[in-house]
């Protein structure tokens, strides 16, 4: 105990913290502001700005929710990485500056806020549920399912919508209605799932160069997940269906869904 | 106070050039070396088939300094491009799963890496054998 009462004593360690900061209403554009922040070992990159909205500046508008690399919510460029705030500590960025900015690729609401409309609707688009093969009552009981099948489909379903992959793909950077990682992720939880028959749905969705065909298999996105979901893992193996897909549908007619 | 004005940010002109996108930009590059080494390889066969004086100077011409050269730094590329070609498999396919488990990524890139030296070295075996023996 004797510790914490002499290491409280100890004048606190500073960083500075440099934010690009955009207020829609009297900025014409981006700016960074410095700030000056006390830190102590603890403390993550969020808990740092929020020490400057609570103490400094109650305008820094960011996202933010469970604090525990859970919800995805505080995703932003960490001297020109995204990471999400919350698992990012200031003791291993200090004493260098520690330069934040809003997500890449998207556009800039306020501050550190960002425009998700566009990938809330990519989700939607890939049929984010399981679509049963068919109809089955309760009273037929449970769907089962294998540990190996499982095992096919749940690291995608880790995913925590963070946009961290979006971030990082420069093919996004150039094209923003590509499907991208993310969404792929989420569509390869569902078309790997045993349970499911909507497959056919989903692959109509992810032909062409806003489907799966922007990726040139850069790779950053699975790097930078912290979830470990592995979405450029997801994009790429929908290149081989999309393909064999498109050759198929010459051979066999489909019924309309 | 409640204003939308979305504010558009261009990612940088020259992405390709910075980490940690270089290393895609020289694994892509790399590629151009499988191409010239098929373009050379093509030459030779236009020569053979244009007689034995036309394969002859093709011979000459790898046979300098300046092809020898050229062939190294190719070589260097084509090794890279097939090592970084491998670590891309596991992620263009569906994930391996043996035993109810995950086949882990990196051991997916060994094995392919091992199959194709052993193939290539076979494949060496068999030119120089035949090469002995005609």
């Amino acid at each position: 105990m004797s510790d914490t009462t002499v290491s409280s004593n100890v004048p606190a360690k500073t960083v500075q913290l440099r934010v690009l900061r955009y207020r829609p209403a009297s900025d014409r554009e981006p700016a960074f502001v410095n700030y000056r922040v006390a830190y102590s070992d603890d403390m993550s990159v969020l808990q740092a700005l929020q020490s400057i909205k609570d103490t400094q500046d109650g305008s820094l508008s960011f996202r933010w929710s469970c604090r525990m690399a859970v919800c995805g919510s505080c995703g932003m460029m960490i001297n020109g990485e995204p990471k999400l705030a919350c698992n990012t500590f200031v003791r291993d960025l200090a004493p260098n500056t520690v330069i934040i900015e809003p997500l890449q690729n998207f556009p800039i609401e306020r501050d550190l806020v960002v425009t998700v409309g566009d990938f809330v609707k990519k989700i939607e688009s890939i049929y984010p549920y399981i679509i049963p093969k068919a109809p089955k009552p309760i009273e037929d009981g449970a769907y089962l399912q294998t540990p190996a099948q499982m095992a096919s489909y749940e690291s995608f379903s880790d995913c925590i919508n963070c946009m961290l992959c979006y971030a990082a793909c420069p093919q996004f950077g150039v094209n923003p209605d590509f499907i991208g990682p993310g969404a792929m992720a989420m569509l390869q939880r569902y078309n790997g799932d045993s349970r499911d028959g909507g497959r056919q749905f989903r692959l109509d969705q992810i032909h062409g160069e806003d489907g799966v065909w922007s990726c040139t298999a850069v790779g950053i996105c699975s790097e930078v997940c912290p979830k470990q979901v592995d979405p450029a893992n997801a994009v790429n193996q929908n290149k081989t269906n999309s393909a064999l897909d498109f050759f198929l549908h010459y051979l066999q007619p489909r019924s309309q869904p | 106070m409640s204003e939308r004005r979305p504010f558009h940010r261009q990612q940088a002109r020259r992405w390709w050039a910075h980490k940690p996108y270089l290393a895609y930009t020289v694994r892509e590059l790399s590629g151009v070396a499988v191409a010239l080494y098929g373009a050379i390889l093509l030459a030779g066969l236009i020569c053979l088939w244009r007689g034995p004086e036309a394969y002859a100077d093709f011979q000459r011409i790898l046979r300098s300094d300046g092809a020898f050269a050229v062939h190294l730094v190719l070589l260097a590329a084509v090794l890279w491009h097939v090592v970084t070609w491998f670590q891309i498999l596991p992620k263009t396919m569906p994930k391996l799963i043996l035993g109810g488990r995950q086949v882990p990524q990196r051991q997916v890139t060994a094995i392919a890496l091992l199959v194709a030296m052993v193939c290539s070295a076979a494949l060496l075996v068999v030119v120089v054998a035949i090469g002995a023996m005609s």
